[in-house]
């Protein structure tokens, strides 16, 4: 594979963060293999959208704006594939979210594309392109490499730096498929505690069964999180409970992420949420109880009472972002 | 369906035939165990963590029960995996919550199958099954790359709707709850297709006694490398990523423990922290 291509997710107007680490990892990765760095961006905004994706240092900009945005993911796999097989043998980086999942290993099937998932690195050695993933909920490292012409590599969201440059991406049109797609979004619904999913998220604020119920996910760690701009995450008991819907849960059965601040309140820390967070670059837990398992391997356990602290603390980080703002 | 298309425009053709619904399933290690890899062989220590069905899979039997239930038309539950013979008792379990029959590929020839080969093999077992719907869970707790359902729904040809937590079906076409990362969408789509179900499906059922005795008499095939006909290798040959390295990750140490005098100091104790780690 010679040539790298990044799959632009986007929501609202807005290129996802995630999409945007890949279109700058694309141009470092492409310059190592000597090749060019693409950008695919399929919907109704796709020309707005390819504006802010010029900020980034890729060669060329893709775009399909006809309105394929109610039905799903078949137009961008299509879009991509169009892209891909006239880009010739390309590595294919995609978000590793639930769309970039879906997307990459569609996509990966039609042209017979290794994938690799939850890439936290990737690395050129005499043209051979190997990628570098946690596996097993982190407690190995893997180093895989691509043994086909085309390969898929799904990235973890905030591992890779979203370097901006360059600005002179060419722009061009994808021809539409004609294809006829079956499956159609009929609503699309945003749920009020999740603007932003926990993926993506540079800090997370998750609660466990210490919280005791539903209220505290939409206002007192909503709150925390608000302040610093981050997502409410929750453990499996406040899941299972029915506090908090499964889109937030991480661990073994939820979702594996690295924020760069990881706030686990009430959360005792048991091996199923552990392998979820534990690559996360600062875990600060919050606990009525000292000897709870998450002390092994958070960077601060404050044990007191959280409902006090969090609003508190809450408050003090407005306070301290207000002085440098 | 694929076998016997329902004539144009005649929607109640839906109803007269039944569905051949097939649900995916992966044996995985126990999520619950505390997993550890030698340091020696550099792979996962089996010794001691039981064998269990992937917890997502056990949702997408309980989707694939409840639609063969609201139907009651004689529609069946196929459950289709790659697991190696000695898995046999646990497929079973799927057979004794409620699935009619169950097809297992397996071979030595899959040692070494990737996300793609899995799909791909699997693909031709489905096909060798017959299938209207299939459903899969939204990945598996162990490898838990979320990437099979995709590659799957693209190797059978079928559209793909994936992470949906409520599948309703009328006429031919499904409408589903999907997840999304912050929210839901309903979507709605004709068979055949592919349906991968989130944990927030309904809750899996327990088998009954009755249907643990009733699934010793249910057939299970095996089906082998050979039997699948398979156009590409799969195996450790045929995977399109190979192995090189394996690392141990860094080791989070224990850090350090404060007691909170009051919810301000608790609150300052943080805040100062994260100043000194440039994170405010």
């Amino acid at each position: 594979m010679k040539n790298v291509i990044a799959f632009i997710e986007h929501k609202n107007g807005q290129a996802r963060r995630v999409s945007l680490e890949a279109a700058a990892a694309a141009r470092a990765i492409a310059d190592k293999l000597g090749g060019t760095a693409h950008a695919v961006i399929v919907g109704g905004d796709a020309a707005a959208i390819a504006e802010q994706v010029r900020a980034y240092p890729v060669d060329t900009i893709h775009i399909l704006a006809d309105a394929t945005t109610d039905k799903l993911i078949d137009p961008a796999v299509d879009a991509l594939a169009s892209v891909a097989q006239a880009a010739g043998p390309s590595l294919i980086l995609v978000g590793n979210t639930m769309i970039g999942r879906d997307v990459g290993s569609r996509f990966a099937a039609r042209v017979d594309a290794g994938l690799n998932a939850d890439v936290i690195e990737v690395a050129v050695d005499g043209g051979k392109v190997s990628c570098v993933s946690p596996k097993l909920g982190g407690l190995t490292i893997t180093t895989c490499v691509f043994k086909s012409d085309y390969g898929v590599a799904a990235i973890r969201p905030n591992v890779f730096a979203a370097t901006q440059g360059g600005g002179q991406a060419e722009i061009v049109e994808i021809a539409p498929s004609g294809k006829t797609y079956t499956v159609v979004v009929e609503e699309e619904v945003d749920e009020a505690a999740a603007e932003l999913g926990v993926e993506e998220a540079s800090v997370v604020v998750s609660g466990g069964r210490g919280v005791g119920g539903p209220e505290p996910f939409k206002a007192m760690l909503k709150d925390l999180a608000d302040a610093f701009g981050g997502a409410v995450g929750a453990s499996r008991a406040a899941v299972d409970a029915g506090w908090i819907s499964h889109a937030h849960q991480v661990g073994q059965t939820g979702k594996t992420i690295s924020p760069q601040l990881y706030f686990a309140v009430g959360i005792s820390g048991a091996i199923q949420h552990k392998v979820g967070m534990r690559t996360s670059d600062t875990i600060v837990a919050i606990n009525k109880d000292g000897g709870v398992p998450i002390g092994e391997f958070a960077d601060l356990l404050v044990v007191g009472d959280a409902f006090e602290i969090v609003p508190e603390l809450a408050k003090q980080v407005r306070d301290a972002k207000a002085v440098h703002a | 369906l694929v076998e016997n298309p329902a004539p144009a425009g005649f929607r109640l053709s839906w109803r007269a035939l039944p569905l051949k619904i097939v649900v995916t399933v992966k044996l995985v290690p126990d999520t619950n165990a505390d997993k550890r890899i030698d340091p020696g062989t550099k792979r996962l220590v089996r010794t001691g963590v039981e064998t269990v069905l992937n917890a997502f899979d056990e949702y997408a039997i309980e989707a694939a029960l409840q639609l063969k239930e609201k139907l009651n038309d004689g529609s069946t539950v196929t459950v289709v995996s790659m697991v190696p013979e000695s898995g046999k008792e646990i497929v079973r379990k799927a057979l004794a919550m409620g699935a009619d029959a169950a097809v297992m590929l397996s071979d030595p020839g899959f040692a070494g199958t990737d996300v793609w080969g899995t799909a791909y093999a699997l693909a031709a077992g489905i096909r060798k099954t017959g299938f209207d719907i299939v459903f899969t869970g939204t990945q598996s707790t162990d490898a838990a790359t979320g990437e099979v359902p995709g590659a799957l729904s693209e190797y059978l040809g079928v559209p793909g709707v994936t992470n949906a937590k409520k599948v309703e079906y009328a006429d031919g076409k499904i409408r589903a709850t999907r997840e999304t990362d912050t929210g839901y969408q309903i979507v709605t789509a004709p068979l055949p297709l592919l349906v991968s179900i989130t944990k927030s499906g309904a809750e899996p059922r327990y088998p009954s006694l009755k249907g643990i005795m009733g699934a010793k008499k249910k057939t299970i095939t095996v089906l082998h490398l050979t039997d699948l006909e398979l156009a590409k290798p799969v195996g450790t040959d045929g995977a399109k990523v190979e192995l090189t390295e394996l690392t141990a990750p860094p080791v989070r140490g224990k850090g350090k423990v404060v007691t909170a005098a009051d919810a301000a100091d608790g609150a300052k104790q943080i805040v100062d922290f994260l100043k000194e780690r440039k994170l405010l």
